[in-house]
């Protein structure tokens, strides 16, 4: 917000914003979002997962986070813009960065991948090989970005039981791939905080059965009535190599115009 | 006189003479033209590998070998460069950037290795043939020359825009455009289907490096398969802490290793090659001697020293030999120099252990060959001519003479 901004043009956006935000912070949790089964031992998964990807993704969200990736060699730090609807549809915009990336934009339509490259001023299509490395040198694969949380269509799941993590009972649940489905990982394990049905950590093995990465949630913060994790940490099995996301701003459930979504406006450059 | 007496007894049965002849000259034929071939072959090879893309040796910042990551790179590349220069007086040294990237034009995308290289003074690149278009430009101007197969992967031509994306040292992202000038051939088909070759102080530029490289080629001024000296010199002029500089046989260890690996088989196959004409030529001899039994008993009786018998036989089995080896290598020569070079280039282009195997093959005679031929046929005519030479020497003179 400029500082010369007037105080009318102040106040104005106060009130727009006051209703909306007030109704975020009121309004219960839609009818559709299951209720978390704290009390449960052995609750159903698919509820958790449906529940937990509803929580993450809303309908849609926009929220502005720092990345900081630190490897062996070097370490640093960008600051972007999200964009999301659904799981389909987002856009990452680079606010702050190397003087070459700073605009540079990653657009998902469905399965697909496109990067805008500020220096170069063209946008280019991910080939679907790539979809495994990391995006913008980080420890977040492309693959994660397409894909979001969604693990529930190529892996069946089962509570193996309960435990204790960083202070919190948390349901240990074990994924293992469909045999239909092409996956990368050969197993999963995930951590569900019983009280807010929240992830606490997911860790990915091979088909060898080895850890490769984990990726932890922490900072959770009350959001509406959402508890939201605003830090989500990845770690690859590769020493001294991490990536950790810091939520600054999040919003959800927001109207998004279509043509954030376009294309057409990311070989713009906008 | 023993010469002149082995000379006329070796014709007395001008058949079997013949035959063993003819067997010894194909040996040596086998064995001076098998060797020359593949030598030639080698040798073409190694002036393709030492000369091209590889050099006789190269230098990479320590542990670039396992893991080529774009921030493994030798910092202060032009003092290395000279310091290598003056270690060894003659060679040739260039600097290379070496790094991965995603290639894109406006129709499709690939994985593409950009390589980052010195154009000559006049433009153009030794390294590359350029099979369309032309070569990069002597001073940087954002020009890329891309292999011939990934060029049609890409669906790129000369005058079409190349965008690339990679990582730079720092870790941020690498991105620019580039114009394509030309395609290339750059004698590997792994780099033809994913190379991009872009000016050095381009690449230096699009990777973030400053005045680094990955890589400093040193071409010898040496045909030489062995560079274990210069590369003693190479080392004791850099700083090994740092650097590391390896041979073109340590860089490419599974080439080598087939060369060893044929060079062996070769020596096995010539042992058997001789050993068939070593039994030829004992049994030749035996029979020549046995035929002279009485003969022999003859020139004993007249006091011919059993030891002048001795010298005989033998003599008379190396002439033989001698006479083999000059008709094999008559005709090896005549044969080689007839060919004077083998032209692969109608066939289809192959590899070996990421080489590309040279498609005209100009044939030498490899003198190492040669001499090789000469020791393995008089070792073996020796071996052949002694046990049938010994017998005769040992005959009793008054059975001999009345032996039918």
């Amino acid at each position: 917000m400029s500082p010369k901004r007037n105080p009318t043009t102040l106040a104005l956006l106060l009130v727009s914003l006051l209703p909306a935000s007030l109704a975020l912070a009121e309004s219960p949790p839609p009818k559709d979002v299951p209720a978390c089964p704290s009390g449960e031992a052995k609750p159903d998964v698919a509820l958790l997962t449906q529940r937990t990807e509803q929580l993450l993704q809303g309908r849609s969200s926009v929220g502005t986070m720092r990345m900081t990736i630190r490897t062996p060699s070097w370490t640093r730090k960008l600051k972007m813009k999200v964009w999301s609807k659904g799981g389909d549809f987002a856009l990452v915009r680079v606010l702050e960065g190397g003087p070459r990336e700073t605009g540079m934009m990653t657009l998902k339509r469905e399965k697909q991948l496109w990067n805008y490259l500020p220096q170069a001023g063209r946008v280019m299509k991910l080939p679907s090989g790539m979809l495994g490395d990391g995006w913008m040198g980080s420890d977040f694969t492309n693959d994660d970005l397409v894909k979001g949380s969604s693990l529930s269509n190529d892996f069946d799941s089962r509570v193996e039981g309960t435990l204790q993590h960083e202070g919190r009972n948390a349901w240990h649940v074990v994924l293992t791939p469909k045999e239909s489905a092409t996956v990368v990982w050969g197993k999963v394990e995930l951590l569900i905080d019983q009280a807010s049905c929240l992830p606490l950590l997911e860790r990915f093995y091979d088909e060898e059965g080895e850890l490769t990465r984990t990726m932890s949630f922490s900072e959770f913060k009350e959001l509406g009535w959402r508890t939201f994790p605003t830090r989500m940490t990845v770690k690859p099995a590769e020493e001294g190599r991490e990536t950790s996301i810091l939520y600054e701003q999040m919003e959800f459930d927001v109207d998004i115009p279509d043509n954030t979504f376009s294309l057409h406006r990311l070989q713009q450059g906008r | 006189m023993l010469l002149q007496l082995a000379w006329r007894n070796i014709w007395r049965n001008r058949r079997r003479t013949l035959i063993t002849l003819s067997a010894l000259t194909l040996g040596v034929l086998a064995i001076v033209f098998l060797h020359s071939y593949r030598e030639s072959t080698y040798g073409e090879l190694m002036r393709n590998i030492t000369t091209g893309l590889v050099g006789h040796m190269q230098v990479h910042s320590r542990g670039y070998r396992e893991t080529p990551e774009v921030s493994n790179y030798v910092p202060d590349a032009v003092t290395v460069e000279a310091r290598l220069e003056a270690a060894l007086p003659g060679a040739r040294a260039e600097r290379r950037v070496l790094g991965a990237g995603l290639g894109g034009t406006e129709h499709g995308s690939a994985g593409v290795m950009v390589m980052g290289l010195q154009p000559d003074d006049e433009g153009g690149s030794h390294l590359l043939t350029v099979t369309l278009g032309h070569g990069l430009s002597s001073t940087p101007a954002r020009e890329a020359v891309v292999g011939r197969e990934l060029a049609a992967e890409l669906g790129i031509q000369p005058g079409g825009e190349l965008v690339l994306v990679g990582q730079a040292v720092d870790g941020s992202l690498a991105n620019d455009r580039f114009t394509v000038v030309g395609l290339a051939d750059s004698g590997s088909s792994e780099m033809n289907a994913s190379a991009v070759f872009l000016h050095l102080a381009d690449a230096q530029d699009f990777f973030g490096l400053g005045d680094g490289v990955h890589e400093i080629v040193v071409h010898l001024p040496t045909d030489d398969e062995d560079v274990s000296r210069q590369l003693s010199a190479a080392r004791a002029a850099l700083d090994v802490a740092s650097l590391e500089a390896l041979p073109w046989n340590e860089l490419l260890p599974e080439l080598r290793a087939t060369m060893e690996q044929k060079r062996k088989s070769q020596h096995f196959i010539d042992f058997i090659v001789f050993l068939i004409v070593a039994l030829g030529a004992l049994n030749a001899m035996t029979m020549a001697t046995f035929e002279r039994t009485r003969e022999f008993g003859v020139l004993l009786s007249l006091g011919t020293r059993p030891g002048r018998l001795l010298a005989l036989v033998l003599t008379e089995s190396l002439l033989q030999g001698l006479l083999g080896l000059l008709a094999g290598l008559g005709l090896a020569l005549g044969l080689l120099y007839g060919i004077g070079q083998i032209d692969f280039s109608s066939l289809a282009q192959t590899d070996m252990m990421g080489v590309r195997m040279p498609s005209i093959i100009p044939l030498r005679v490899q003198w190492q060959a040669v001499a090789n031929a000469a020791v393995t046929v008089g070792a073996t005519m020796l071996a052949g001519g002694l046990l049938p030479a010994f017998r005769a020497s040992r005959l009793k003179p008054a059975e001999a003479a009345r032996y039918v």
